[in-house]
């Protein structure tokens, strides 16, 4: 009997506690750890963390396969670029108002957008991201064109007389870690609520939901709009880091990437987003010690991800939750 | 108050193309009753209950139920605003979901006042969530679906999503149910469950329905009154055994 029950699995102990301090631990300690090229790239994954956030919002939860992030993570950066340049504003006023216009923005180009079906609705946003590139190649007199605008000021934080600039890449990445933290708490707030399991709803039946009282296309304007903000909030920080933003800002391979630690990292799960920009991101970067072959490199990285994990990393990471939590 | 039919519907048309779907129908559902639409294949019906759920846009002819005139209104707008709820002919769950959680959501928009209050994750949201849990259970049990509540509905049977839909849609305590062929493609032991769950809805809990069936003995037994429809045209209507004996019906249905 005893030796029954000795052989049972224990039931183990919840780990996830101690797992979430490590990575708390482990994330304050990263400029101890990593070296300066290093800890660039992980300055570079969480700044693509917030559109891909904002993009699972989207495809993970809601369902909406979007390629416009690219072009709301430009509208970002520009907005906070000019203010920055024109009128001098502090850091947080420039990521409050980049975020608040790209998801203003995200209003009337939804509107017609969300109308579309499918595949529509795909070409549609694609379109999105080659006007905003030609808005911003075009319109000389407010973005510069070609030459793009510089001399954007590091972030500086001023409250009354006492100001404060973020200088260099350690002070930069713990500004980053902070707003990529909160981006992603706010999107756990999000698809916890009833909302988020609506946005669920959405994505499984769309007329079932309408059927129980969804108002499916308000649902749909709305996280369009959440997601677009979150692409302003990435562009922000970006224009912040670079100090440059130009028309390349634009580029459709910015969506790709958000797609790609979307759907590689786990459409539909928080932490597999988080995974996932830290993966797909670093990688890119870690690729660059071969330059000629890097996009052939990655290609073949990404080929292996849909054959051998077709689902994104989505899996494997319930499976770690499961047995962090102990109970089989 | 009572004599007031619950669902009324005058002159109902709705065309695709060339083709006159639905041309005319009047049809009434009265307070606590049952009634049944049948038809040969092609007849309209579905036509027509898209165009009275709000799925679809009738072309003229007016919906009103409980004495507002719905007509034109969403489908959303109806099941929230309306309480008039329906199935879908081809069963549908919300598939990765557990069985609790598609009867969360079907109750959320009757809970919840606005879009904007969803997105709330106070005390008082959590509370109201909570009172949809325990009622999902309460609905989960009277089904028969508890031994298999924590599974994805995807997983289960074409009868057991069934009985899923039929509870998502008491969650909100419904006016009208509008049910389109609850009893296709389900085996035939479960048409006695579904059968008890309408009959528990209508009696216990004073449901009215309005039931699109191809199971002649389904109708007779639970409706008090059949309407036919064939052609787009309603072409009869009365009790069960009236419907039976009429000599258009059984033309229409024998193609003479």
């Amino acid at each position: 009997m005893s030796l029954n029950e000795s052989s049972l699995p224990l039931p183990g102990r919840d780990l996830r506690l101690p797992f979430g301090l490590a990575v708390v631990v482990l994330a304050c300690c990263a400029p101890l750890l990593l070296g300066n090229y290093a800890l660039h790239a992980v300055i570079i994954s969480l700044i693509f963390l917030l559109p891909a956030h904002g993009l699972n919002l989207l495809v993970g939860y809601t369902g909406l396969l979007s390629l416009a992030q690219a072009a709301f993570f430009g509208v970002g950066a520009y907005v906070s670029a000019l203010m920055a340049v024109h009128w001098g504003t502090p850091f947080y006023v420039n990521l409050f108002g980049a975020g608040l216009v790209a998801g203003a923005l995200a209003l009337p180009l939804g509107i017609p957008a969300l109308r579309l079906r499918s595949t529509s609705f795909v070409m549609c946003t694609l379109g999105f991201v080659i006007i905003g590139q030609a808005v911003a190649k075009n319109w000389i007199s407010l973005t510069r064109g070609d030459m793009g605008l510089s001399a954007i000021p590091k972030p500086y934080f001023a409250l009354g007389p006492a100001s404060f600039t973020v200088s260099g890449t350690v002070g930069f990445y713990y500004l980053v870690l902070a707003i990529a933290a909160l981006a992603t708490f706010a999107v756990w707030l999000i698809v916890t609520s009833p909302a988020g399991r609506n946005m669920v709803a959405i994505r499984e039946n769309e007329t079932l939901a309408e059927s129980v009282g969804v108002p499916t296309w308000r649902y749909k304007l709305i996280v369009f709009m959440i997601s677009a903000a979150f692409a302003g909030l990435g562009g922000s920080v970006y224009a912040h880091y670079l100090t440059v933003v130009s028309p390349l800002t634009f580029q459709m391979s910015n969506s790709t990437l958000m797609l790609i630690i979307v759907l590689g990292g786990g459409p539909g799960t928080i932490s597999g987003v988080v995974f996932g920009s830290l993966l797909f991101v670093g990688l890119s970067e870690a690729l660059r010690i071969a330059p000629e072959l890097r996009m052939v490199a990655y290609g073949f990285c990404l080929l292996a991800l849909v054959f051998w994990f077709p689902k994104g990393f989505a899996p494997l990471i319930t499976r770690f939750w499961t047995m962090l939590r102990g109970r089989s | 108050m009572t004599g007031l039919p619950i669902l009324e519907i005058t002159g109902l048309s709705k065309s695709y193309g060339a083709i006159r779907a639905v041309d005319g129908v009047d049809l009434q559902v009265h307070r606590g009753e049952i009634c049944g639409l049948i038809g040969p294949n092609g007849s309209g019906k579905s036509t027509f209950f898209d165009c009275t759920s709000g799925l679809a846009r009738p072309n003229a002819g007016s919906v009103r139920l409980d004495g507002q005139d719905i007509t034109g209104w969403s489908l959303n707008r109806i099941a929230r605003e309306g309480r008039m709820l329906r199935s879908f002919q081809k069963t549908v769950t919300f598939g990765a979901l557990d069985i609790e959680e598609n009867l969360v959501i079907a109750g959320q928009m009757f809970t919840f006042p606005s879009v904007a209050s969803t997105f709330g994750l106070g005390a008082r949201s959590r509370a109201r969530v909570d009172g949809l849990r325990q009622r999902a259970r309460e609905l989960i049990r009277l089904s028969g679906l508890w031994d298999v509540k924590t599974q994805p509905a995807g997983n289960l049977s074409g009868g057991q999503q069934k009985l899923i839909q039929f509870a998502s849609m008491l969650m909100p305590e419904p006016k009208l149910i509008l049910l389109d062929e609850p009893m296709a493609g389900i085996n035939p032991k479960l048409i006695e469950r579904v059968v008890e769950a309408i009959r528990y809805a209508n009696e216990q809990l004073g449901v009215s329905f309005l039931v699109i069936e191809h199971n002649i003995d389904v109708i007779t037994s639970i409706c008090q009154r059949v309407a036919v429809l064939d052609q787009g045209r309603k072409l009869a209507e009365g009790t069960p055994a009236e419907i039976m004996r009429n000599q258009a019906v059984r033309e229409a249905y024998l193609g003479g």
